[in-house]
């Protein structure tokens, strides 16, 4: 099932944003070149938050240990020991909101 | 021969061992450069030893990340040595006179090269030389001064005479642990 | 926890070591390992310290290592183009957190220790992950590197300070940026440095290569005779005009020595070409900086900015001196060169400074030996309590000259080093800036207006 986040225009380009929906752990939003991204706002290395990090280079950097994941693939780069790739939601900006599946995908 | 001439350019993976004769003529080259610098031979090795259109680099030596781009020197930017025939010849002019202070009195040289590792090029009677080396200089009671490092020669044969064309010197310090550098390497 | 910026105090005992009357200074100053404490403390923790060429650092995450006074500082460039400089040195167990001298597009600086990691901001980012985060009085944005109380820049040129009541750049300069822009101003499109250091280790108190650029040129004719006749064949001359041009000029204790003889230090380097470089933008720089300073742009001349950041007009290297304790420093040299200039005249400057003042320059060769034995022969303990001679030139201050601050006829003079001997003092003798910046080293003008 889909849950709301937010307005979609409450995300901007190249930012990432942190939302919470009641009952999930903290998601972090993010836009690079128009398309959405959402993902647990957990670093999958140390528990940090990525929302504290930033994107470039198509890749969410890690505020903390400095790993970097591809948008998308949230394939693993500059890895950290220990690191696993990132997992993104499945999302949708629907009439303007953000919609995503807030469960972990295989 | 032009690459190999570029002093920018690393020698990288040589496999071309010369036989056992050009390797003691190179070496016996190498050991007689060295006692000519032991004993402050500054004009006599340039004027017999240097090849005219000679490239004499030593960069220092930066503490970089393993990742950093840059990495541990740049040729371009800062150097010990970056000369041509011309500014060694001016190096050598100051040894000439009686006021340079910092090897009056003289200073006590010991260079040891070792390591040494003969290839030939492309060129017949130009040959890629790795050496080693420890240059120990002494002077006045205790004051000494010593650099370990690496270098990348190429010798070249004219009229009969082995000549040095280029020479890449890598130091293993970061910060000079001396005050000059009152020698060749 | 908030920094921790120690605070002055007075020594004036050591103050008295420098005789202003009899122009002599106590060679204590130079060995005596309370006085090198007090000198980290009453000099290098509170005066402006230069850090790095803005041109070092362009991009955001653009960093650099280096000291000031014995501390080690991080220098680097934040995403909204201005800089901050850090203590190296991590809050936990304070272990160093970089460990390179320089990098570009840095993330941030994490410990080897316990993997604590801070941003380019200096703020703590995180830990190693899982320990710190279940342990609820554990308060992350509380702890941070230590930042620097100050830091700004003048026309490129970056300098910090560890002290919060120190005043601003511009005031612990005052009128000496006059000078300063003979160098940094004196085309448009400003300065940069050339591509990494030469750093190398001198067994000298930092003070003498420090005096010796804020005036010394005397020594140039015994020191560097070897190095002037392998480059120019003959001695450096000090031309025709000398009596009539040749000055000493210092403000607090900061002081430049020129004889505006146009490209007597330039002709130095050995090239023909930064002769002509230079005598062109001295006739350009006329309308910019007046006949003088475009005069002294590659004159035989000298500066040290107080206390330890040194350069050559003319042959256009820039040093600082760190202090390594009472009788070793780290000698650190970049070459500075117009940005507007063409490239192969910055590659000869390049290759200028490195075959006259760096380690295996004609001219820094002979350098090292005389300051280290300057210092240590005072290990004796009967010679150190004999007193030094800085008496040159007693009766030639220029009251009428129009340039500004203590103006000496003639660089041939010991008045620059009389002064940045008297500023070390009022820095030993004074725990206020007040009193700092109005003493005897202050620009004559300001005294004046101090004592109405």
């Amino acid at each position: 099932m889909m849950i709301e986040l937010c307005d979609s225009g409450a995300i901007r380009d190249g930012e990432i944003t942190r939302v919470t929906a009641p009952g999930f752990p903290a998601v972090a939003i993010a836009r690079h070149n128009g398309a959405l991204y959402v993902f647990p706002d957990r670093c999958p290395h140390a528990d940090e938050s990525l929302a504290e990090g930033w994107i470039e280079d198509g890749r969410v950097v890690c505020g903390v240990h400095f790993a970097e994941f591809e948008l998308g693939s949230g394939e693993v780069h500059n890895r950290p020991v220990g690191c696993p790739n990132l997992s993104f939601f499945r999302c949708e900006d629907r009439d303007g909101k953000v919609f995503a599946t807030l469960a972990v995908e295989a | 021969m032009p690459d190999l001439l570029n002093i920018a350019r690393p020698f990288g993976d040589l496999d071309r061992p010369v036989d056992v004769e050009t390797e003691r003529e190179v070496t016996r080259w190498l050991h007689l450069e060295a006692r000519l610098l032991d004993a402050e031979r500054y004009q006599e090795w340039i004027d017999t030893m240097i090849a005219p259109d000679i490239r004499y680099w030593m960069p220092d030596m930066d503490t970089r990340r393993r990742d950093d781009p840059r990495g541990t020197f740049r040729h371009g930017e800062s150097a010990y040595f970056d000369d041509s025939w011309h500014e060694l010849s001016v190096r050598v002019r100051r040894y000439n006179e009686p006021s340079a202070w910092a090897d009056n009195p003289a200073t006590r040289h010991a260079h040891l090269i070792s390591n040494i590792e003969v290839h030939a090029t492309d060129d017949d009677g130009v040959y890629a030389v790795f050496s080693a080396f420890t240059n120990v200089r002494n002077r006045n009671e205790a004051d000494q001064d010593i650099v370990h490092g690496r270098r990348e020669d190429v010798l070249r044969r004219s009229d009969g005479r082995l000549k040095l064309v280029r020479r890449r010197i890598f130091i293993v310090q970061n910060i000079l642990l001396s005050k000059n550098l009152n020698t060749f390497f | 926890m908030r920094p921790v910026y120690p605070r002055a105090s007075s020594y004036p005992d050591f103050a008295r070591l420098v005789d202003r009357d009899k122009a002599q200074v106590d060679r204590r100053v130079f060995v005596d390992k309370a006085i090198y404490q007090a000198e980290l403390q009453q000099i290098f923790a509170r005066a402006w310290l230069f850090l790095a060429h803005e041109s070092q650092i362009p991009n955001p995450g653009d960093f650099l290592r280096t000291s000031m006074g014995e501390d080690d500082v991080i220098v680097v460039r934040q995403r909204d183009k201005t800089v901050k400089a850090f203590l190296n040195s991590c809050p936990h167990r304070g272990n160093r957190v970089c460990m390179v001298d320089a990098g570009t597009r840095a993330r941030g600086f994490i410990c080897n220790y316990h993997g604590w990691s801070f941003g380019i901001d200096g703020a703590l980012r995180g830990t190693d992950g899982k320990v710190y985060e279940t342990d609820e009085t554990f308060e992350k944005a509380q702890i941070g590197l230590t930042p620097v109380a100050q830091i700004d820049s003048y026309k490129g040129l970056i300098f910090a300070t560890f002290d919060p009541q120190a005043p601003s750049l511009e005031d612990f300069f005052g009128p000496f940026t006059w000078y300063l822009d003979i160098m940094l101003d004196n085309d448009e499109g400003g300065t940069e440095f050339v591509g990494g250091a030469i750093r190398s280790i001198i067994d000298c108190n930092w003070k003498f290569p420090a005096e010796n650029f804020v005036g010394d040129i005397l020594h140039a004719f015994w020191t560097h005779q070897s190095g002037a006749q392998a480059i120019l064949g003959g001695a450096v001359d000090l031309g025709k005009r000398y009596d009539e041009l040749a000055f000493q000029a210092s403000v607090y204790g900061h002081g430049i020595e020129s004889n505006l003889d146009k490209v007597g230090n330039t002709r130095t380097l050995g090239y023909p070409e930064l002769v002509d470089y230079v005598f062109d933008l001295s006739e350009k720089a006329r309308d910019r900086l007046g006949d003088i300073r475009a005069r002294a742009i590659g004159a035989i001349s000298s500066c040290t900015v107080f206390p330890n950041f040194s350069f050559l007009p003319g042959q256009n290297t820039f040093r600082v001196w760190h202090p390594r304790g009472p009788g070793k420093i780290e000698l650190v040299a970049w070459t500075l060169v117009n940005k507007n200039a063409p490239e192969h005249i910055k590659e000869l400057y390049r290759k200028g400074t490195m075959m006259t003042f760096s380690p295996g320059g004609v001219f820094e060769m002979d350098d090292g030996e005389n300051w280290e034995y300057a210092t240590r022969v005072n290990e004796g303990f009967v010679t150190r309590h004999q007193p030094l001679h800085y008496a040159l030139g007693l009766g030639t201050e220029d009251a009428a000259s129009e340039m500004p601050g203590h103006v000496h006829r003639g660089s041939l003079n010991d008045a620059n080093q009389r002064l940045f001997y008297t500023r070390w003092a009022e820095f030993m003798k004074y725990d206020n800036w007040t009193d700092l910046q109005n003493g005897e080293t202050a620009p004559p003008v300001r005294r004046a207006q101090a004592a109405e």
